[in-house]
């Protein structure tokens, strides 16, 4: 027994970070900061070409140089795979800065020298820098099975979508583009690998240090049982630090030359050899009746994935989900497929395809609204999907648990309050004065503008936690999964420490070390908060009952009846008390571990939200103004609400730099990338940053820890189509391909003219 | 290759310094590589993030664009100086309580890019304080809690 009364709970309130001392300090050590004695460092030679066959490498020059120690070359490296497109190196270039050699030496310096004198012979092919001309039959095949991955689109559909349409008064349909910007965190990709003769440690920047390790043994054919990953603090991911080839290479240079070697790439190599985001084409089409029903919802997406597949099969489902499930609708179909390109590659990026996906669902939303005559805020009141799901019959076993991207109707949802977000954002950007702010003359238009969305709810893979009271009387949490900067490492610790009874600074986290850690997930997909935190509230409660057994033991009752856990031990009713300290002494170590398979056989587990802009955008030079932000999230109950509003207005500016700024351009004439850089790659800086104001529905989820849903990556999805919306209330423009610089906002107003 | 190196005498964080330094070396390597203060970081290494911002002779530069040789007889200042021991600096401080970071990644630039602003001893504007760090980059966009925690400490500077 728990007793509630002994402290104030931790969950609910900004419970500060718990990692962000060090970090203020200057002390949080990231795997760039680490280096090991005798340590070698390594450079990459990348490829000139967008697509070539190497013929031949000749790296005895360089290998003759003084402080070289070793190449990799792919022809030394063995068959190991990174991925299943993705060998350790390959006699194939795919994109320009694709991986040829690397060379170990005593220092960066000497390396780039080094990579200077080796001698690369091509046989250069013919490329392709865009989805067209990668689908154009006849082109050369980027990879052997095809341009298309796996020949054609993914289909999901509910309904009958033709019959839907036929049903429509009106059908409105039109196509979008997005851009293939970068998440550039701060800190590139970095790995520092130590193999001593039949071990090696691994020390990288990870999401999921033991999904990693199942990648270094695999592609090194090293047994799992002796590799070691820690993860570091994490200087930001966005989704995007999935495996690369960079830690795979550190480790078979550290296994050749019996040295630590540490491989950080530069800022244009975390650009060019990252993951960005995927670029996509979407037509969408929309059928309604005159009284607004949403009959028909009909999205068709390709995306372009560059030239590894990386997390591509993922990221297109997800672009559809919106279009599948947002609006009540019977009649709905969702086709998604990918494409090679000779481009740097995509992955995974906070949101995943939900950016895209609802960029244009939502935009074209807007333009059934203004074809019906009906404001669009009234629309989506009309036809949002409700707490009661979709139309139709489930289709998912009775006993099975129900996906969090279902397709299939006659679900309900374990809680959903997007008409509450929909109302809050409303009320609070005052929309009720929108007719008003409208100015017809002058060069600066004023426009208000809205989107809404749906994502996954933080249902994950199985999660795993050992939680034990050890001898000192801290508690301890064992967990495997990674804080990539988000701050899962402390709404965790919250939930645990309030399960058990006691203040948050009594339990300490052991995360980030594969040896000593369970089996985790990767942070990803917003599973974190909801996946380990079951997982973490279970371990808790049941540690919880094993110490009051010990107490009891202790204390010399027969029972545990009327024990209870106080911030500093267990008491008892008639007044006996241990604290925590004897107790562990007494009892020795007091210990559970759990395993959850997190989600619902009832009930589909959704975050929900509704965005609201007001700019400004000026007509003679394009550049657009925000000028109040609100963003009106339904994520459960927030576990530590300064950090969920850190979260939420973080991703939005974020995306700012999606709406207005960035795009990774690539020359169609030579594949370069001509703008790997933060000075041309631009993103959104402290100057622009809008006032945000961040609303939380009045939500408890009954299946998520504590009431949580997911919130990680739910800011990022409704900035686009909201400020896309909110130009075209401005101006009456609609800009249907992001990012929506000055130059674009121009050139589109000057269309109208 | 040859290496030409030049004996150079600096102060870091009050300490002095003398040290033979490789003439290709950056004042950020030094820091990082020689030093080991890694608080300063190395986000692009081309002056365009100032994740590596330190002062030097008490003016915010990206340490990164420093060539080592070039610090003789200066007086640098870098995050790892701020506090004395437990004892924070109000900058520092400020940044826990406005949660002003998140991956932390670019924090001590975004510190030590404030720092001659609080130095200053005088009141500024929220205008001052972003023009200040208009070249940090934070992506993970925490700016606008960045922007509470620069006016927190110079708020408790004008109070004290």
């Amino acid at each position: 027994m728990v007793d509630q009364n002994a402290h104030p709970p931790s969950v609910g309130t900004s419970f500060q970070r718990v990692d962000l001392r060090d970090k203020v300090l200057g002390i949080a050590k990231y795997t760039a900061d680490l280096s090991l004695p005798d340590m070698l460092h390594a450079r990459v030679l990348r490829s000139p070409h967008p697509h070539a066959n190497i013929l031949s490498i000749d790296v005895q020059p360089a290998l003759n140089m003084v402080g070289v120690h070793d190449i990799l070359t792919p022809f030394n490296v063995g068959e190991g795979k990174v991925a299943p497109d993705v060998p350790i190196l390959d006699t194939k270039v795919r994109f320009v800065g694709d991986e040829i050699a690397v060379v170990a030496a005593v220092n960066v310096y000497e390396a780039d020298a080094a990579i200077d004198l080796i001698k690369v012979s091509y046989e250069v092919l013919p490329f392709s820098t865009n989805m067209d001309t990668s689908m154009k039959k006849g082109n050369p095949k980027i990879h052997t099975q095809g341009n298309v991955v796996n020949g054609g689109p993914i289909v999901e559909a509910r309904g009958n979508v033709e019959e839907g349409f036929d049903q429509a008064d009106y059908i409105v349909e039109d196509s979008f583009t997005t851009p293939g910007h970068h998440p550039a965190s701060l800190e590139p990709r970095a790995a520092l690998a130590s193999w001593d003769g039949t071990r090696l440690t691994m020390w990288k920047p990870s999401r999921g240090i033991h999904a990693d390790k199942a990648i270094l043994a695999s592609a090194l054919d090293v047994n799992p049982n002796n590799i070691t990953v820690i993860g570091p603090v994490m200087g930001g991911g966005y989704g995007s630090k999935d495996e690369t080839r960079t830690s795979v290479l550190a480790a078979l240079l550290s296994m050749r030359t019996g040295r630590p070697v540490k491989l950080e790439l530069s800022r244009e190599e975390e650009f060019l050899a990252g993951r960005r985001r995927h670029s996509t084409f979407t037509k969408i089409k929309m059928g309604v009746k005159k009284d607004g029903t949403v009959t028909a919802v009909h999205a068709k997406t390709v995306m372009d994935t560059g030239a590894y597949l990386s997390s591509g099969p993922g990221v297109v489902r997800r672009a559809g989900q919106g279009a599948l499930y947002l609006y009540r609708c019977p009649n709905v179909k969702y086709e998604g497929q990918i494409v090679y390109t000779n481009t740097p590659t995509a992955g995974s990026y906070r949101a995943l395809g939900a950016p895209q996906g609802h960029f244009a669902l939502e935009s074209l939303s807007d333009q059934v609204a203004d074809k019906l005559s009906i404001d669009p805020l009234k629309f989506r009141l009309m036809n949002h999907v409700g707490p009661e799901g979709q139309p139709g019959e489930r289709t998912t076993p009775k006993n099975q648990i129900i996906d969090t991207q279902p397709v299939e109707g006659g679900i309900p949802f374990s809680s959903n309050e997007l008409r509450q977000c929909l109302i809050l954002g409303a009320d609070a950007i005052g929309w009720e004065r929108r007719d008003q702010i409208q100015t017809p003359t002058g060069f600066i238009k004023r426009g208000i503008g809205m989107s809404m969305f749906i994502y996954r709810g933080g249902p994950g893979g199985q999660s795993k936690a050992k939680m034990s009271l050890d001898e000192d009387g801290f508690f301890t949490l064992n967990v495997g999964f990674m804080d990539v900067g988000e701050g899962s490492s402390t709404v965790v610790l919250q939930m645990a420490a309030d399960t058990l009874g006691v203040l948050p600074q009594m339990v300490r986290l052991n995360s980030g070390n594969t040896d000593n850690t369970p089996q985790s997930p990767m942070t990803a997909g917003s599973t974190l908060t909801f996946s380990a935190g079951q997982a973490a509230v279970r371990a808790a409660n049941q540690l919880a009952q094993i110490v009051i057994e010990a107490a009891s033991e202790v204390i010399g009752l027969t029972d545990t009846e009327g024990l209870y856990i106080t911030p500093e031990g267990v008491c008892s009713a008639r007044g006996d008390e241990v604290n925590f300290t004897d107790l562990a002494k007494k009892s020795g170590l007091l210990k559970t571990t759990v395993s959850v398979t997190p989600g619902s056989r009832d009930y589909i587990v959704n975050s929900f939200g509704a965005h609201f802009a007001e700019i400004e955008v000026d007509i003679e030079t394009g550049y657009v103004k925000v000028i109040k932000y609100v963003a009106a999230h339904d994520s459960g109950t927030i576990i530590n609400p300064r950090m969920a509003e850190s979260q939420v207005r973080g991703g939005i500016s974020q995306m700012m730099g999606f709406t207005f700024l960035e795009d990774m351009e690539i020359d169609d004439l030579s594949g370069v990338t001509l703008n790997a850089s933060f000075l041309e790659h631009k993103s959104p800086t402290i100057m622009e940053y809008p006032e945000i104001e961040v609303i939380f529905a009045d939500s408890i989820d009954p299946v998520g820890p504590f009431g949580a849903k997911s919130l990680g990556e739910t800011p990022c999805i409704a900035p686009a189509p909201t400020i896309a919306n909110a130009l075209y209330h401005a101006t009456g423009v609609r800009l249907n391909h992001l990012p929506f610089t000055p130059d674009n906002v121009l050139t589109a107003l000057r269309k109208l003219r | 290759m040859e290496n030409n190196v030049t004996q150079v005498a600096f102060k870091i964080n009050g300490k002095e310094h003398t040290l033979d330094i490789d003439n290709r070396f950056t004042l950020l390597d030094i820091l990082r590589d020689k030093l080991n203060l890694t608080g300063a970081k190395k986000g692009c290494d081309l002056g365009e993030c100032g994740a590596c911002t330190v002062t030097l002779d008490g003016k915010a530069v990206n340490s990164c664009q420093i060539l080592a040789v070039k610090i003789a007889s200066s007086e640098i200042k870098t995050i790892e100086g701020l506090n004395q021991g437990n004892i924070l600096h109000p900058l520092q401080i400020s940044f826990i309580e406005n949660d002003g970071g998140q991956c932390g990644y670019c924090t001590p630039g975004f510190i030590m890019g404030a720092y001659p602003l609080f130095e200053s001893r005088r009141n500024v504007s929220v205008e001052e304080i972003r023009l200040a760090l208009a070249g940090n980059l934070c992506r993970c966009n925490a700016y606008g809690a960045i922007i509470d925690s620069v006016v927190g400490a110079i708020g408790i500077k004008a109070d004290g």
